[in-house]
């Protein structure tokens, strides 16, 4: 794991911008990486993701920049990239949803932006939204079969590849 | 005959296809129309549905999802045909070759359908205008050939 998780220095005063937006979360935060004043990295509760997005979109000056999926050892890393464009910080939200269900709560009821993100994560490695409003598939190709992730590390890009996509019917139809 | 031969080697109309390309090969396609080019001295021009198409200018890397449907505008074009398979991409997968949303390939899909397909390789990331009026003009060549 990375190296958010080795300095857990919640107790430590957070400083600067990043530091003010994290103390808003409270105890939603398990552990927390300050880069500097504008750039801050911070593990949270993954059964409390809800909460913490309702709190960072109501934030003065926030944004829901994008989500990253990462295939851990221990399931899958959503980290949620939130920007405060007038200062120029940049805040990562880490949360984990465990193997092997691989389930999370779904932010894109609170944040509409984070809608086809969380579908993208879904199609590519598999992490489990729950209450996601519109769960259908977005990137991936129509033949693509039900439960073969193509980002996970365990998929070889050649080997595990499905078959290929069936012909289009012929229709008989006489051309000129 | 001879005169349809002729007829169709003085007006071979385009349809463009992307079949997932990073769009640098259909800038250079455009690139072919300007005046500094000026493709249609040849009597070719862009058409806008395959049916009216005598050639098809096929760009990208063939991926999965497109690749029904370029079959399926292979089908619908009018025979005889000469497919351009313009770029790395369309002649080889280009860099994309290993990777897991690939289809079989712009050449392989469409020989699937028809095994006797014309096919012209246009190689290059992108390929020059020069090269792909070379591709046009050899096509030309090539249907001299063809009894319609």
């Amino acid at each position: 794991m990375s190296g958010v998780d080795s300095v857990s220095n919640v107790s430590v005063p957070l400083m600067g911008f990043a530091g003010q937006v994290l103390s808003a979360l409270g105890d939603a935060v398990i552990a927390v990486d300050t880069r500097n004043d504008r750039r801050a990295l911070a593990r949270i509760d993954p059964a409390r993701t809800v909460e913490v997005a309702k709190k960072m979109f109501e934030m003065d000056g926030s944004r829901f920049a994008t989500a990253t999926g990462i295939d851990v050892r221990d399931g899958i890393d959503i980290l949620y990239h939130w920007v405060f464009d007038k200062v120029g910080a940049v805040i990562t939200l880490k949360a984990l949803a465990a193997a092997p269900e691989m389930k999370i709560d779904s932010i894109a009821n609170v944040v509409p932006a984070a809608n086809w993100i969380e579908r993208e994560i879904h199609d590519l490695l598999g992490a489990n939204f729950v209450n996601h409003p519109d769960m259908r598939r977005l990137i991936l190709d129509d033949s693509w079969p039900e439960g073969v992730y193509p980002l996970r590390k365990d998929f070889d890009q050649i080997k595990d590849r499905p078959p290929l996509p069936p012909q289009p019917p012929d229709t008989g139809e006489a051309l000129p | 005959m001879a005169l349809k031969n002729w007829a169709l080697r003085k007006s071979l109309w385009v349809y463009h296809v992307n079949t997932g390309a990073c769009n640098n090969c259909d800038i250079e396609v455009v690139e072919l129309l300007t005046p500094r080019y000026d493709i249609e001295r040849f009597g070719m021009i862009l058409v806008g549905s395959p049916r009216h198409a005598d050639v098809l200018a096929v760009t990208g890397s063939c991926t999965r999802q497109s690749q029904p449907r370029l079959q399926e505008i292979y089908r619908q074009t009018a025979k005889p045909c000469v497919v351009l398979a313009i770029g790395s991409c369309a002649g080889a997968q280009g860099i994309f070759a290993e990777s897991y949303h690939m289809g079989a390939g712009v050449d392989n899909a469409i020989r699937a359908i028809d095994p006797n397909a014309i096919i012209l390789y246009v190689p290059g990331c992108p390929p020059k205008p020069e090269a792909m009026i070379s591709a046009a003009v050899k096509a030309m060549e090539l249907l001299k050939e063809v009894k319609i």
